[in-house]
């Protein structure tokens, strides 16, 4: 397995708060990278320098062989970095189809001038992209919303909507936000199973943050364990859940009275 | 069904025609005269210049508070062209219209590209310092053109010739109204959607917002200044203080009355808010009371304009749409997974 993405000592700083200190990673392509750790411990903040939204303090974020540190976050989405939000962040009047062709814009080779004519080719390069998105929705099981407006969607399709229009990007790697916050346990198992298909598929390498173990344990090859900002563990998840560093991150360090 | 698809298309063409046709039909029967039809002719330019301002405002989701000031560059540049170089005086009549069309051309163009000029240091801005901005961009060219003595300065500019008639109008109307609505239907329109519904999401979606701000505020400029030199071909005199920050205000009214994200919103908003304070002269210097009670209570009732959100057929392009013009139906085909060679 190859190496995509190559964190290096990631360290960013707000004012005299570290928020993240030295985060380094190796993606291997294909593979399903967890982040845990407790709420505040810089997992999203973490997201937001992989993307673009903050810049870091020092470190790199190579892809491809290019630092990706100080470009804008549609540059790293162009690199093949497509992520999802933890407070969902959909194209709220857009129907369901529209939001995922607007990720659709960096791909698309619609000229102004055709487009403001409406040529034959631009009605053409419409219907072809209009197909592509409905065979998406039919693998994600979203076609019958199709022209729904997004903010009409319950809230786990809208979750499920926002991880659909990111695989439109044609990403390289998907970020997950907390894909599953606040849903009930069928939810969890149907988002758990799309990831199943989305890993099988698509043969996509997948970095997600999440809180419920029970829906990150079984589907993560590799777990990042962060507190305070720092990496406390890193390993399988089987070494990750008897890591007695990261049972005090998550219970405090009184558990050992009680067990 | 090919006749049916064309009748469809053209079908808006022949209902504008008709409608002019009426128009004149009632001027020369005597129930509608010039003043009517100057009125008319003011609410299409005014019909352009909301469009132009929903574009940035309405679909990008900018605020721009300026947009009289791209119409008072339309107008002059166009203005030039007619009054000062290719004055009637020198051109034959026959090069009238070609003469006129350049005008128009050229006032768009050089609103487009202060336009661009402006946009492109300005549009990292967002929400209420974008707005500042703008505002005091229309400021800025006021007082410019009032400093410009080969124009006439704040006099301003006399002896335009009347080229633009009522015809003229309902060309560049029904224009703009095709062009937006296809640039709202393509890439362009929905990447201004996503920044509009969500700058940070369309960012991380890839969609270069500053890029995609900045074509559509060179756009809307462009708009604005064919409407500016259309609308100083019906006027005949402009002036500076024509294009203040009260005529900016006006076009914001017309656009939030109407209803903004609509280009139905856009025609009802402009027309019927330019013929109102017309219909209400009989009740004199409480017809400006009236008229803004009148805005109160729309804004009171109906948040989201007059039309709510509502489309006409003509002016939205829907994904059936997209299969009858391929002459096919959307339920039969790509739905299936298996079939893709078929489609």
């Amino acid at each position: 397995m190859a190496t995509i993405l190559s964190v290096k000592n990631l360290t960013i700083k707000f004012g005299g708060l570290v928020a993240v200190e030295d985060f380094s990673v190796d993606v291997q392509e294909g593979e399903l990278l967890a982040i845990i750790g407790p709420n505040g411990a810089g997992k999203t903040t973490v997201f937001n320098m992989l993307t673009g939204i903050y810049k870091p303090t020092s470190g790199s974020i190579e892809m491809d062989g290019k630092n990706l540190v100080g470009m804008r976050p549609h540059q790293f989405a162009a690199h093949g970095l497509a992520r999802t939000f933890q407070n969902i962040r959909l194209f709220h009047n857009a129907s369901v189809v529209d939001n995922i062709k607007m990720a659709y814009t960096l791909h698309s080779s619609e000229k102004f001038f055709p487009a403001l004519m409406r040529t034959e080719s631009v009605v053409e390069q419409e219907w072809e992209l209009d197909m592509e998105v409905m065979r998406l929705l039919k693998i994600f099981n979203l076609d019958q919303q199709a022209d729904l407006l997004s903010k009409n969607l319950p809230y786990g399709p809208q979750r499920k909507l926002e991880i659909v229009r990111a695989m439109m990007l044609k990403p390289k790697i998907l970020l997950l936000d907390e894909p599953v916050a606040g849903m009930n346990v069928a939810e969890i198992d149907e988002i758990a199973s799309l990831i199943a298909q989305i890993r099988e598929k698509f043969k996509m390498t997948i970095i997600l943050i999440e809180h419920h173990m029970n829906f990150v344990m079984p589907i993560a090859d590799r777990i990042k364990v962060l507190d305070f900002g720092k990496t406390i563990a890193e390993g399988n998840p089987g070494d990750i859940q008897k890591n007695p560093k990261v049972i005090e991150a998550y219970l405090g360090g009184g558990y050992h009275a009680i067990a | 069904m090919k006749f049916s698809k064309r009748f469809k298309s053209i079908l808006p063409v022949i209902g504008l025609a008709a409608l002019y046709g009426l128009i004149m039909l009632l001027k020369s029967m005597g129930i509608a005269n010039n003043y009517h039809i100057q009125i008319l002719m003011f609410a299409g330019v005014n019909i352009m210049m909301t469009l132009s301002l929903n574009v940035v405002n309405g679909f990008t989701g900018q605020f721009s508070i300026g947009h009289a000031g791209f119409m008072s560059l339309g107008a002059y540049g166009s203005a030039i062209i007619t009054t000062l170089i290719l004055k009637p005086s020198v051109i034959p009549a026959s090069m009238e219209i070609p003469v006129f069309l350049l005008s128009l051309l050229v006032g768009g163009l050089v609103a487009a590209m202060v336009g661009y000029l402006i946009g492109l240091p300005t549009l990292k801005l967002k929400g209420d310092y974008l707005a500042i901005v703008t505002l005091a961009f229309g400021e800025i060219v006021r007082a410019g053109l009032r400093l410009i003595e080969p124009i006439g300065a704040a006099r301003g500019m006399i002896g335009v010739p009347n080229y633009a008639n009522l015809a003229w109008i309902f060309l560049f109307v029904a224009l703009t109204l095709f062009f937006v609505r296809n640039i709202i239907y393509s890439r362009f329109g929905r990447a201004w959607i996503a920044i509009r519904d969500n700058e940070i999401a369309a960012e991380a979606m890839g969609i270069d917002s500053t890029r995609y701000k900045i074509i559509s505020f060179t756009f809307s400029a462009f708009i604005a200044g064919v409407a500016g030199g259309l609308y100083a071909h019906v006027v005949s005199f402009i002036q500076p203080d024509t294009f203040s920050f009260v005529k900016s205000s006006d076009l914001l009214v017309f656009l939030y009355a109407g209803g903004s994200g609509s280009l139905t919103g856009s025609i009802v908003g402009a027309l019927l808010l330019t013929s109102l304070p017309e219909a209400l002269r009989f009740l004199a210097s409480w017809r400006l009371v009236i008229y803004a009670l009148v805005l109160v209570i729309v804004m009171l009732y109906s948040p989201k304009g007059i039309t709510g959100g509502y489309e006409l057929p003509f002016l939205r392009i829907t994904r059936k749409d997209i299969y009858e013009n391929r002459g096919k139906k959307i339920s039969e085909t790509p739905l299936q997974e298996t079939k893709e060679g078929d489609v």
